[in-house]
């Protein structure tokens, strides 16, 4: 057995351009991974997490450079040759990476690629083709897949059996060690359950030491028994994972553990943990009204495939509110983003569906939709792809008043929708282009891009699902400040029940394209009804205690 | 592609796009406050426009290609006061000798007629370089127009374009270009035409596909969620997009026009009452030129078209690896 050390690891980027000068992206961090141990490393996006464990195997680009020691299995990793450290590779320490969906060759049968790691490292073991072939059925029946899948390209797999594709290859040499980047970062909560459990008893089985890093406290504590929290670099605080999650000692930690609620906790509901609330300007804040504003009935949306009509929506009931904050949950594929759609009038419903704003049916036609969707604005799940990267912030925010035509206090307007999106001082950010922004500052510029046109609905796809933990706070509460202030009606869109927790007024729980749960936030999450929301809700990891290693 | 593209220095306003002034900014209907927001957007092109300029200077071919081109320009625009016009006149050159080999005296050496070939070169530049530009400008209008149309619209009208651009992509293009030029009236205009509706093809695919791949993007969702139509789209994302592609394949395409304005003079379809280098070709090969020693006469046309499309091409390379960073260390 092998174990991992890194010894007092600092990593400098070269950069090629002046003004940056070397970037430092690790500095000064030891940590240990003993044979056996889950190690989990926290930090948001920057904080040189996957620079480090990317040293662990030596794959780092040539214009880092690494002092200090990692050692594995006592070795040096900087003075083994080429053909040594090809031998340590998947051998004995393999890597999921980071965006598994990307990872895998798409134009070749999955099962074919997992071979394609025992050729090139086990090719004593497993000697022959046949073998190998055998070796790679056993190895789908670990991760919990069919045999038949082995046949079956990149595409043709959901999120999940891709992932544990990526898992079955890593697992495929029987290495010591495991390095899980971002393992289920861009899964729901209910496959990145079965991901995280299934890899926890596969790593307690057999002994295989676990290293694993994430943005999400939670995840991590559900699956290793020490944590590190890394920020700029650093190292802030290490420890078993139950102390770090629930009694952090530095105020970072605080922050992180923080930024992810727990259901049910009454400090957080209403109120997401940030350091940087946003304003709320209004002596009597609004609240949720009677008045419905947008209304869908007996929704249905259906498209065609090649396996015949798919129905995405079943006839969905919904109503959106007056300053109603209103999140609709639910996996990946259960219909969400398309019954957003189709509330906005880009998405072709069937005949039958009724919709209507404020008491008057969906227009159809260009000019009307034109105008509706002045009222009615959606924010897309990614800012840094719904910016044109040519355009500078001004040219964004202002896009949406030279298309709809509005002329006057042009100027004015810009700025108050920027301030409104509290990226103040509105003035300094406008001729900035996205690539110059932050997340949360192109977030926040779409957000304003939508506000400019004084909507009285936001419809928001994931918000917040590509930004680091301590921004999501920051935008949440700029959700609820705009309902308070502005009075403005929202539909988010979401997998994260702690995000309905934070914010939302009332939550509909999607499955298949049907709402199988709707109601005030406080009853549905408090005390759920439906078998499905239950699921939901205990597949959302908790803070500490090594939950889903223990549920085993 | 990065932002600091050629792109980055056409204005965004539909009314420019044409265009690509640098100064012509942002519209005056911004009022004044965003004056300032303006200048400030002026500034930062300039920038861009400075560093491209530095990228392109380091880059020795596409120096010498611009110099190259920039002494063909000048000596096809300043051909009159060089050398007057008369002295291409056969009945002025009766006591010039024949086929005399280039000497001090007859730098190029002169042809059948007794015309000295430096000056033909010098006239015939004229025309070729002119057809080869404007019957470029001709086909990249057409090319993006019919490629952004093709990408932008789905659905039958999409459809019916994309076979119209099959249509002239699979068409032999001297063929229909000798059968344009022999139906329609004779002369410079003539030859453009047929050029240009003959080449247009290839560059709408491309620009197709980079409709394609722009329009699939996050931020064309936006613009129509914030309601914008088809020629917002088409104006303010997609054409910019496409610009700094359709620039490059600019370059790469004179070179193919200017050989194609020298085949058809060559074969004659071209205005003979006008110097161009396909019609010195076309005199050498009717007096047996190459076959009877006078090299002179067969080179010096054929070396003229070598070195401006090899400029051109250079010149393209070039704008195309400042454009597209990916390429720069292939």
């Amino acid at each position: 057995m092998t174990d991992l050390r890194f010894d007092d690891v600092s990593i400098t980027y070269r950069s090629s351009s002046a003004t940056r000068g070397d970037v430092i992206a690790v500095s000064g961090v030891s940590l240990d991974l003993p044979s056996g141990a889950t190690l989990g490393i926290a930090g948001e996006s920057g904080s040189g997490k996957s620079t480090l464990i990317m040293s662990a195997l030596r794959l780092l680009p040539k214009s880092a450079r690494l002092d200090g020691q990692v050692l594995l299995g006592g070795k040096d990793l900087k003075e083994l040759s080429f053909g040594q450290i090809r031998a340590v590779r998947w051998a004995q320490a393999s890597i999921v990476f980071q965006g598994a969906l990307h990872s895998l060759n798409p134009v070749r049968e999955v099962g074919g690629q997992i071979i394609e790691a025992l050729e090139h490292h086990a090719k004593d073991t497993w000697t022959s083709p046949e073998k190998r072939k055998a070796r790679m059925l056993e190895l789908l029946t670990e991760v919990d897949l069919d045999r038949s899948k082995a046949a079956a390209y990149p595409h043709e797999l959901s999120g999940g059996q891709k992932q544990r594709i990526m898992i079955a290859m890593a697992l495929a040499c029987e290495p010591d060690i495991i390095i899980a980047d971002e393992p289920t970062t861009a899964l729901d909560v209910i496959v990145q359950k079965q991901i995280l459990s299934g890899l926890a008893s596969l790593v307690a089985e057999r002994g295989i030491s676990l290293l694993m890093i994430s943005h999400d406290l939670a995840v991590l504590s559900s699956v290793c028994e020490n944590l590190a929290i890394m920020r700029h670099g650093r190292l802030v605080e290490y420890g078993p994972s139950d102390r770090v999650c629930l009694e952090p000692a530095e105020e970072y930690t605080k922050q992180l553990a923080g930024a992810f609620p727990q259901i049910g906790d009454p400090e957080s509901r209403m109120n997401p943990r940030t350091l940087k609330p946003a304003e709320v300007t209004r002596a009597q804040p609004l609240t949720m009204s009677d008045e419905v504003v947008l209304e869908a009935k007996n929704l249905n949306v259906s498209f065609d495939t090649r396996q015949g009509r798919e129905r995405a929506v079943r006839g969905v009931d919904l109503a959106l509110r007056r300053a109603e904050i209103l999140a609709v949950v639910g996996q990946s594929g259960s219909g969400k983003t398309t019954l957003a759609r189709s509330l906005l009038g880009l998405q072709e419903v069937d005949p039958g569906s009724q919709l209507s704003f404020q008491g008057q049916a969906l227009p159809r036609k260009a000019k009307a939709l034109r105008t509706f969707r002045r009222q009615v604005q959606m924010i897309l799940q990614d800012p840094s792809g719904s910016l044109n990267p040519k355009r500078s912030v001004y040219e964004a925010v202002v896009e949406g008043l030279r298309v709809q035509k509005i002329k006057d206090r042009e100027y004015e307007r810009v700025i108050g929708a920027l301030e409104a999106a509290e990226l103040t001082p509105a003035a300094d950010y406008l001729e900035s282009i996205p690539q110059e922004l932050s997340g949360g500052q192109r977030q926040r510029v779409v957000i304003a891009g939508a506000l400019a046109l004084d909507p009285q609905v936001l419809i928001a796809d994931e918000p917040v699902a590509s930004l680091d933990a301590s921004v999501r706070g920051e935008i949440l509460s700029l959700f609820l400040a705009l309902k308070k202030n502005l009075g403005m009606s929202a539909l988010i869109i979401t997998h994260d029940l702690g995000l309905a927790w934070n914010i939302a007024d009332t939550v509909a729980v999607m499955r298949k394209g049907e709402i199988v749960e709707y109601g005030e936030v406080d009853s549905v999450l408090a005390d759920p009804q439906h078998e499905y929301t239950k699921e939901l809700l205990a597949a959302v990891p908790r803070l500490g205690s090594q939950s889903l290693v223990r549920n085993e | 592609m990065t932002a600091n593209t050629p792109a980055e220095a056409a204005p965004g306003k539909p009314s420019g796009a044409g265009s690509l002034n640098p100064s012509s900014g942002r519209s005056p209907q911004s009022g004044a406050p965003a004056v300032d927001g303006a200048k400030l957007v002026r500034e930062r092109r300039l920038n861009n426009a400075k560093k491209n300029w530095a990228m392109f200077r380091s880059d020795i071919p596409a120096m010498v290609g611009a110099v190259l081109l920039i002494f063909f320009i000048l000596i096809a625009v300043l051909a009159p006061l060089i050398a007057p016009e008369s002295r291409l006149d056969v009945t002025k050159q009766l006591d010039v000798p024949r086929y005399a080999p280039p000497s001090l005296a007859h730098p190029l050496g002169t042809d059948d007629l007794g015309r000295e070939m430096w000056v033909r070169i010098l006239w015939g530049s004229r025309v070729s370089i002119l057809v080869g530009v404007a019957a470029t400008v001709m086909s990249m209008v057409i090319g993006t127009i019919m490629g952004l149309a093709a990408g932008h619209f789905t659905g039958l009208f999409g459809a019916v374009v994309m076979r119209i651009i099959d249509f002239f992509l699979v068409l032999p293009s001297l063929l229909l270009a000798i059968v344009l030029s022999s139906v329609l009236e004779r002369g410079v205009f003539t030859i453009v035409v047929a050029i240009g509706l003959t080449s247009w093809a290839s560059t709408a695919r491309i620009v197709r596909s980079q409709t394609l791949s722009v329009e699939s993007r996050l931020y064309i969702e936006r613009a129509r969620i914030l309601g914008a139509g088809h020629s917002h789209i088409l104006f303010k994302h997609l054409l910019p997009s496409v610009m700094p592609l359709v620039l490059a394949n600019t370059t790469l395409t004179v070179g193919g026009a200017i050989i194609a304005e020298s085949t058809l003079s060559f074969l004659g379809l071209g205005d003979t009452s006008k110097e161009s280098w396909g019609t010195i070709l076309k005199n050498s090969m009717d007096v047996s030129a190459a076959t009877s020693g006078y090299w002179w006469y067969v080179l010096t046309p054929g070396i003229a078209i070598l070195l401006v499309v090899l400029s051109f091409t250079m010149v393209g390379r070039a704008l195309e690896a400042i454009i597209n960073p990916a390429l720069r260390s292939r």
